[in-house]
């Protein structure tokens, strides 16, 4: 397939995509012939909202994947690889436990919490890449502990509050999702402006000194921006795994390593991944909703050994 | 002028000091052979002039002082080749050469790299996945990286390592003529019989801080050799008419004794 039919392709399947969120649901609405007044709240005071931040926030968390994935020079990271879902869901459980009934409470303490994690991890940034992720592996398992902690300590009635918000929830934003949007749009224009220099990390850090990359300076940037990302969308929806570890890998099968490519490619990608398993979360028990997490971990794990299968 | 001089170099891996006190000059069309043992330094000689490693002590760079150079002008002055690239993300041949180009900012575009995998023979190869190649033909993958990067220094770490015969033979002719054609070369070879071939001066590394350099007829002679390596050198009359050094295998049965 050439290379314009990819794109074109890509876009009609975007498309469908949105188009199927927007109809899909307690019932079925067609966007182009909405019937009654409620049909037209319902798609563009509830679905449409939703559906942006799960695009976005499944576009960062992949784009923070690819990034990760280039930083450790380990192609199996992710975006919570070095603890910073953690240390979000600690920020965000502490916080429920002080504040209870505070939603924007528990997503200030996410965010605090995901920062926390950032500074822990990049305390070890002078690390090489095998060392930086073992440090990170070893804090995840420490906010893990912290959070087991917490939860034991958490009365009852507020356990399934922290439970929901840790497999992902996209039913509200506590950032507004235009907001969500422009951090997805600086995210991705940031990774372009360095796709060079990720190419050349693709070498090893020798080679792509050797090519004029400043390795020292874009690892820092790399972890700040990849690390900052993930803060947004762990605040904003909670923690989903595996669209940042599985959407890089199916760019980079479709349409070759290059970041310039991919790094858009996985943008879009994981937003419309996230948008259609969250589509599929909010209908599949309707009226009751599926955590989006579970969704994207029964597609993301089978898919994942897929990869490794086919690599081994 | 020379293209890389040093004056008291000192190469330090962490807190050992692998080498010190190493003056050389690589002249433009010349080939500078560094011989030593296992772990000397050899390697992280080359990783420092490329400006990987810390470096002290005075290196010149065409006169300007090699700290000096940023980064990316660095990269335009000087080609490093050295490990093997991973696999791990699945670059193409293809991929793999245009990144040498990109940021080495070789703009021969379509026909040079057609020339350069001509040169090392990966022309066939240049749709496939670095990952499925043969360590030999992914070293020549590298060699033709190094042969699109159009800088005047060349910094080779074991160019023939993992060649065929033919390819080795190939590679020191390509040195030769692209020396010729004025670039400096700086390589480290293990092949005493191929340091002859290629060589214009020599660095030998004999460990413990000791270093030597000057040119290929006052060292790559057989008691320095000897002393080098601590082995037995045999010199042998090439049917050529010139003297070939094999090391004395020991152990071997008859003919050894």
């Amino acid at each position: 397939m050439s290379e314009s039919r990819k794109w074109l392709l890509a876009a009609g399947l975007v498309a469908l995509a949105v188009w199927l969120s927007l109809a899909i649901g307690g019932q079925w609405i067609n966007p182009f012939v909405p019937t009654s007044e409620l049909d037209e709240r319902i798609l563009w005071e509830l679905r449409w909202p939703r559906l942006v931040i799960a695009f976005a926030v499944g576009g960062m968390l992949a784009l923070a994947g690819a990034w990760f994935q280039v930083l450790l020079g380990n192609a199996l990271a992710e975006p919570y690889v070095l603890g910073v879902a953690g240390s979000a869901a600690v920020g965000a459980v502490s916080s429920l436990m002080l504040f209870p009934g505070s939603g924007l409470g528990m997503s200030a303490g996410a965010f605090i919490g995901a920062w926390i994690g950032i500074a822990a991890v990049l305390s070890f940034s002078y690390l090489g890449p095998a060392r930086l992720l073992l440090a990170g592996i070893v804090l995840a398992a420490f906010w893990g502990a912290l959070l087991a902690l917490l939860l034991a300590l958490l009365p009852e009635q507020r356990l399934g509050l922290a439970l929901s918000w840790m497999m992902g929830d996209l039913s509200t934003s506590p950032i507004h999702e235009g907001g969500l949007l422009f951090v997805w749009g600086v995210a991705l224009a940031c990774g372009l402006a360095l796709s060079r220099s990720l190419d050349a990390m693709l070498l090893g850090e020798m080679h792509a000194t050797a090519l004029g990359v400043d390795v020292r300076r874009l690892r820092i940037r790399l972890l700040f921006l990849a690390s900052a990302v993930t803060a947004v969308a762990v605040t904003a929806a909670g923690t989903i795994g595996f669209v940042g570890l599985i959407v890089p890998h199916l760019m980079r099968l479709l349409f070759g390593s290059l970041h310039r490519v991919v790094l858009p490619a996985s943008a879009v990608g994981g937003g419309v991944l996230l948008m259609l398993a969250d589509t599929g979360a909010r209908s599949m028990i309707s009226p009751a909703e599926l955590p989006v997490g579970v969704i994207t971990a029964l597609i993301g794990v089978p898919v994942f050994l897929w990869l490794l299968l086919r690599r081994a | 002028m020379s293209l890389l001089s040093a004056h008291k170099l000192e190469v330090k891996r962490g807190e050992n000091t692998l080498l010190s006190g190493l003056d050389f000059s690589l002249q433009p069309g010349r080939i500078l052979v560094v011989l030593g043992p296992n772990g000397v330094g050899k390697s992280s000689l080359l990783l420092a002039l490329a400006g990987i490693l810390p470096i002290q002590g005075e290196v010149l760079l065409s006169g300007k002082a090699l700290k000096q150079y940023p980064r990316p002008d660095l990269a335009r002055e000087i080609a490093w080749q050295g490990s093997l690239p991973p696999t791990e993300f699945g670059l193409s041949v293809d991929q793999r050469l245009n990144l040498a180009m990109d940021n080495g900012l070789v703009v021969g575009g379509e026909d040079e790299l057609r020339r350069c995998c001509k040169a090392l023979d990966v022309a066939s190869l240049r749709t496939r996945m670095l990952g499925e190649l043969s360590t030999g033909e992914r070293q020549r993958v590298e060699l033709a990286a190094v042969m699109l990067r159009d800088v005047p220094i060349w910094l080779l770490d074991e160019p023939t390592a993992h060649l065929d015969l033919r390819h080795q033979v190939a590679w020191l002719s390509i040195m030769r003529s692209q020396a010729d054609a004025g670039r400096g070369i700086l390589v480290v070879l293990h092949d005493v019989q191929q340091a002859f071939s290629v060589a214009d001066d020599v660095v030998l590394l004999h460990g413990g801080g000791r270093v030597s350099f000057g040119a290929k007829g006052a060292l790559l002679v057989p008691e320095v050799l000897e002393d080098l390596y601590g082995t037995r050198l045999l010199q042998l009359q090439g049917g050529d008419g010139q003297g070939v050094l094999v090391p004395a295998y020991e152990g071997g049965g008859d003919e050894a004794a």
